[in-house]
């Protein structure tokens, strides 16, 4: 039995999942109340509510989404972190300075990973004195192609935390290297990730010695216990103790995996979480949902933490309606529920029920609402929930096509790509969210595209928590002028013959990703390791081939470990 | 976080599926280091930089510019049309305010192909850069454009393309055609005679080091642009001046083509050669980046870069200096049309412009011998025509009616064509380029 729990802003949701050969079934699920300031609470209410409808010693797993790391950075709850960098020549690396303990090392690697200029020894005392002098216990250590040559990383993670092993040492409490987050190129974004994966470090891990605590105690201590990533994955939570960084904005994500879980996708698809304040718009391909390109923002700090692609717009049931000029508008503002449940200013919500496409608490209270408004603009009243009605699905239809666009227009590196390249056309809708029946056929309308509501939709994010699969995934980088084959976020290096070719990168990366979940306990199979880039160049030194130059990229995607079973 | 003075679009086509051989310098790798640079450097997350996939270019494209022979599918790969339509997609992103400037790093390069292309010269099949501006001018009319050619082989390929265009200006700085190729580029070749001063060419000694460029730059290209007042600034920038290019002899470095990029402020720069592409590619494509989005370029430097060591002596800056006394009056007050067939400048006998040429397309080795004609009308550009042989192709003629065509050379431009169908067996291939009515025709194919 799995267990699935998703820590949202207003509400925390848990469910339980029993999976056999039909697929998965929900047989358990509770809402209670996110407290902010006492998330354990929110999660122990919640599992409690849990066990008691279910036998405990059937649970095998607890998938956890926690808002904690995001919160943590949003409320400024975060601690002091020496930031150390070797950036060589280039863009100023002071321009991506996050905090005061931030100090640029003398030192250069380049693109190939070659050395050009050794680490400064004295700057890099220097350095570490001052931040032990404003008491810093954390440090983040980022070089400039650090994943072609972690050696000024390695070099200032040894000074910064004066022993070898990952032991408390008096030094330091805890090191992150910014070639341990990933192997894609991109020195701000390592630098930001860095940062704020040591800034929320201390906080993550007194979270997830409590929430072991609480487990032991009510027996469920030998339970795995995954946590969610923005990415649509889980990591293992001791993964997770030494990445926090990797569990922020994982709630979207668990709302796109429910939705996989709950249906059969197989095309192109449009993925609509409509909520109260906003709807989240998602876009599958052949089925599988689109990656961020590059990684997500946080704050003003675009950082290399992976995420689905999901685009927010100010779009929900409690969105206000308001007139514009001729226009009747909805959104983006929520001034406060709908008047059906309470609330002062007329809404989306209110609009359909009078409508009759729902009944949301008191609809008398609704038409009244939309009668009062529509006198005050001189409109009939059902003109005036019609057009409310269909702006809304207008403005969904039109954001999703500029995703959709921006998706198709992202840039592209070989001929075959641009020629043949693939583009997303959607094919499918799928609605999910509390106003979600009742927007159906407007959006049918805007998009004249088969659209499905799925039953179940509203526990669905916590359902994709409890079934979203571990993912991982790694970046071989391989050079055989240099005899070097390097796998940055497993800090693995090891030498190459001159003959090492594209064919055996491809093997190693899908070996290694194996070999690397099985020390998680995770077990993979090999056909679940998808090569997403296989790249040889051929170096050419005057006018003789040097050696080639081999990049790999090997991931597990998304994906859900069952789906729901039809209902009988 | 960054952001840009000045909001550049980033086109960035590798072509990592294409080659002309594998060891080739214009090769898979050559932009691979480039692109490790930028992504590393994180410079697509600056607020005001954009990265952005080419157009392709469409045969229509490439014919409103160049005779194809036999035709445009077979001298031109995929992968030129795109590297042309990376071109087209700076200009596109620049005329339609999206982006106010444009780099287009787009391979292969284009700046030797002639009007006439029957193959391959010095990598290039088709001149991306004219590709480019004859896309603008078709679509948002005919604008007035300098073209500064910055990369260190002397563009004759855009020089012959635009000869006879007085609104087009050509201004390209090169190592002296006496010690490299295509060993062309000279001070007196000043465009033809409906052109004179359009044309001008800056030939720099080996081992010209920043302060040469710079001082050509400021005190030639300047204030000759800012005479012309062109609509559009383009930048043709080759990259293979730089000290560590494994084919040419000077001693530019990352921070002199910044500065440079900086003085001329292109509104438009299309990458051209460069075959240094791990020790200078990188530093300098990052430097003009910067400098195209007026961001801070003074930390970029190459792993050997030591200023001391690659300075130019006493004598080029005397040279240079010298050259810079009497480049500007051959654009300001150009001496008369001499004319002379041994000297390549071609003759005026009655209103008819005749030249000669012999060329070479080294690439593919193909000889070529062409004639080519300009009919010199005071109401318009003229029709001009050329007929052409090389050891691939029979005798062609090639004939375009100009985009300002009066009657009588519209009709003209008709009849060249007309008579040479009739003449029948004399042309293999007949191409005609009316510019007036946007129509592209091929016959014999
Ligand atoms: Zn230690
Ligand atoms: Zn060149
Ligand atoms: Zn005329």
């Amino acid at each position: 039995m799995l267990l699935g729990i998703d820590v949202g802003g207003t509400h925390t949701d848990a469910v339980a999942v029993k999976v056999d050969q039909d697929g998965a079934r929900v047989i358990a699920s509770c809402k209670v109340p996110t407290r902010h300031h006492d998330l354990m609470w929110s999660i122990d209410t919640a599992l409690d509510a849990i066990l008691e409808q279910v036998d405990r010693n059937q649970v095998s797993q607890l998938n956890l989404s926690t808002t904690l790391s995001t919160n943590a950075i949003v409320e400024g709850k975060i601690e002091d972190v020496g930031v150390l960098v070797s950036a060589g020549p280039g863009i100023d690396p002071h321009n991506f300075m996050p905090c005061r303990d931030f100090h640029v090392i003398d030192g250069s690697v380049d693109h190939r990973g070659n050395e050009i200029r050794a680490l400064s020894r004295e700057q890099l005392d220097q350095a570490l004195a001052s931040c032990r002098k404003n008491g810093v216990r954390v440090f983040a250590v980022v070089g400039k192609f650090s994943t072609r040559n972690p050696r000024h990383e390695n070099a200032m993670r040894r000074a910064a935390c004066a022993c070898d092993d990952d032991a408390r040492c008096e030094a330091a409490d805890f090191v992150t290297s910014g070639h341990q987050l990933g192997g894609a190129l991109n020195f701000p974004r390592r630098i930001a990730t860095a940062y704020f994966n040591c800034a929320v470090w201390r906080l993550f891990n007194e979270f997830a010695d409590a929430g072991e605590a609480s487990l032991r105690e009510k027996g469920l201590g030998d339970v795995t216990v995954n946590i969610l990533k923005a990415d649509g994955g889980t990591m293992p939570l001791s993964q997770s103790r030494t990445l926090p960084v990797q569990s922020i904005f994982s709630g979207p994500a668990a709302s796109v995996m429910g939705i996989v879980a709950l249906t059969d996708i197989f095309h192109d698809s449009v993925i609509l979480d409509i909520g109260g304040t906003t709807t989240d718009i998602a876009v599958f391909a052949d089925g599988a949902p689109l990656i961020e390109r590059d990684g997500i923002h946080i704050g003003s700090h675009p950082t290399s933490v992976n995420a689905l692609k999901v685009r927010s717009i100010g779009l929900g049931g409690d969105s206000a309606v308001s007139i514009i000029g001729d226009e009747v508008a909805v959104g983006p503002n929520r001034l406060g529920p709908p008047v059906s449940l309470g609330g002062e200013r007329l809404t989306l919500t209110d609009c359909l029920n009078f409508q009759g496409a729902c009944e949301v608490g008191d609809t008398a209270a609704s038409k009244q609402a939309v009668e009062r408004f529509a006198e005050a603009h001189t409109m009939p009243a059902d003109a005036l929930a019609d057009r409310a009605v269909e702006y809304a699905a207008r403005k969904i239809h039109d954001e999703t096509r500029a995703l959709v666009d921006e998706i198709n227009s992202k840039p592209v590196y070989t001929i075959h790509e641009l020629l043949e390249g693939k583009r997303v056309v959607p094919r499918k809708l799928y609605l999910m969210g509390g106003p979600a029946q009742a927007l159906r056929d407007p959006v049918f309308h805007q998009f004249k595209l088969s659209t499905e509501v799925p039953p179940n939709y509203g526990v669905a994010n916590a359902v994709g928590a409890a079934l979203t699969r571990t993912t991982w995934e790694l970046e071989l980088f391989a050079d055989t002028q240099r005899h070097v084959l390097f796998i940055p976020s497993l800090s693995y290096r090891e030498n190459v013959p001159s003959g090492y070719d594209l064919d055996a990168a491809r093997e190693d990366a899908v070996n290694q990703l194996v070999m690397q979940l099985d020390s998680l306990g995770v077990r993979l199979n090999a056909e679940d390791a998808k090569i997403t880039h296989a790249s040889s160049f051929n170096m050419i030194d005057g006018y003789e081939r040097a050696g080639r130059n081999i990049r790999v990229k090997c991931q597990v995607r998304p994906g859900v470990s069952a789906t729901l079973a039809k209902e009988a | 976080m960054l952001k840009a003075e000045t909001s550049l679009g980033i086109i960035f086509f590798p072509a990592f599926d294409w080659a002309i051989s594998p060891t080739h310098p214009e090769r898979e790798e050559r932009l691979l280091y480039t692109q490790d640079q930028l992504r590393e450097e994180g410079i697509f997350d600056i607020e005001g930089i954009g990265e952005y996939k080419p157009d392709v270019a469409s045969v229509e494209d490439v014919e409103r510019v160049h005779f194809c022979f036999p035709d445009v599918d077979a001298v031109a790969t995929r992968s030129h049309m795109i590297s042309a339509g990376g071109a087209m997609k700076a200009a596109e992103l620049v005329m339609s305010g999206e982006r106010r400037r444009a780099f287009a790093m787009t391979r292969p390069p284009g700046h030797h192909a002639m009007k006439v292309v029957h193959g391959s010269r010095g990598f290039c099949n088709i001149n991306i850069e004219a590709v480019m501006i004859e896309s603008i001018r078709e679509k948002y009319g005919h604008k007035r454009i300098a073209i500064v050619d910055t990369d260190c082989h002397h563009g004759d390929g855009t020089q012959d393309i635009y000869w006879h265009d007085p609104d087009t200006l050509f201004i390209s700085l090169h190592q002296d055609g006496r010690t490299l190729y295509p060993g062309t580029g000279f001070p007196q070749d000043m465009g033809g005679p409906t052109a004179l001063g359009r044309t001008l060419n800056i030939p720099l000694p080996p081992n010209t080091s920043d302060e040469g460029f710079l001082m050509a730059v400021e005190r030639v290209v300047l204030p000759i642009l800012k005479d012309f007042k062109p609509d559009l600034v383009i930048n043709s920038a080759g990259q293979d001046n730089h000290f560590t290019d494994p084919i040419t002899n000077m001693n530019f470095s990352a921070q002199g083509y910044a500065a440079m990029n900086e003085m001329l402020a292109p509104d438009i720069a299309v990458l051209e050669g460069g075959y240094s592409i791990q020790g200078a590619l990188p530093y300098v494509n990052l430097g003009i980046c910067l400098a195209m989005a007026g961001l801070d370029y003074s930390h970029v430097r190459e792993p050997n870069y030591e200023p001391e060591r690659i300075r130019q002596d006493q004598r080029t800056t005397d040279y240079i200096n010298k050259l810079c006394d009497v480049l500007p009056e051959l654009y300001f007050n150009p001496p008369p049309f001499q004319g002379g067939d041994r000297d390549g400048q071609g003759v005026i006998s009655g209103d008819v412009f005749t030249r000669r040429k012999n060329i070479y397309y080294d690439t593919d080795g193909i000889s070529e011998n062409q004639q080519e004609t300009l009919h010199l009308c005071d109401q318009c550009r003229g029709v001009y025509k050329v007929e052409t042989s090389s050891s691939s192709n029979p005798l062609s003629l090639g004939v375009e009616i100009p985009w300002n065509a009066c009657p009588h050379c519209r009709e003209l431009g008709h009849r060249l064509v007309e008579e040479a169908q009739l003449k029948g067996g004399g042309y293999r291939y007949i191409q005609l380029i009316n510019r007036k009515d946007r129509e592209y025709l091929r016959y014999g194919f």
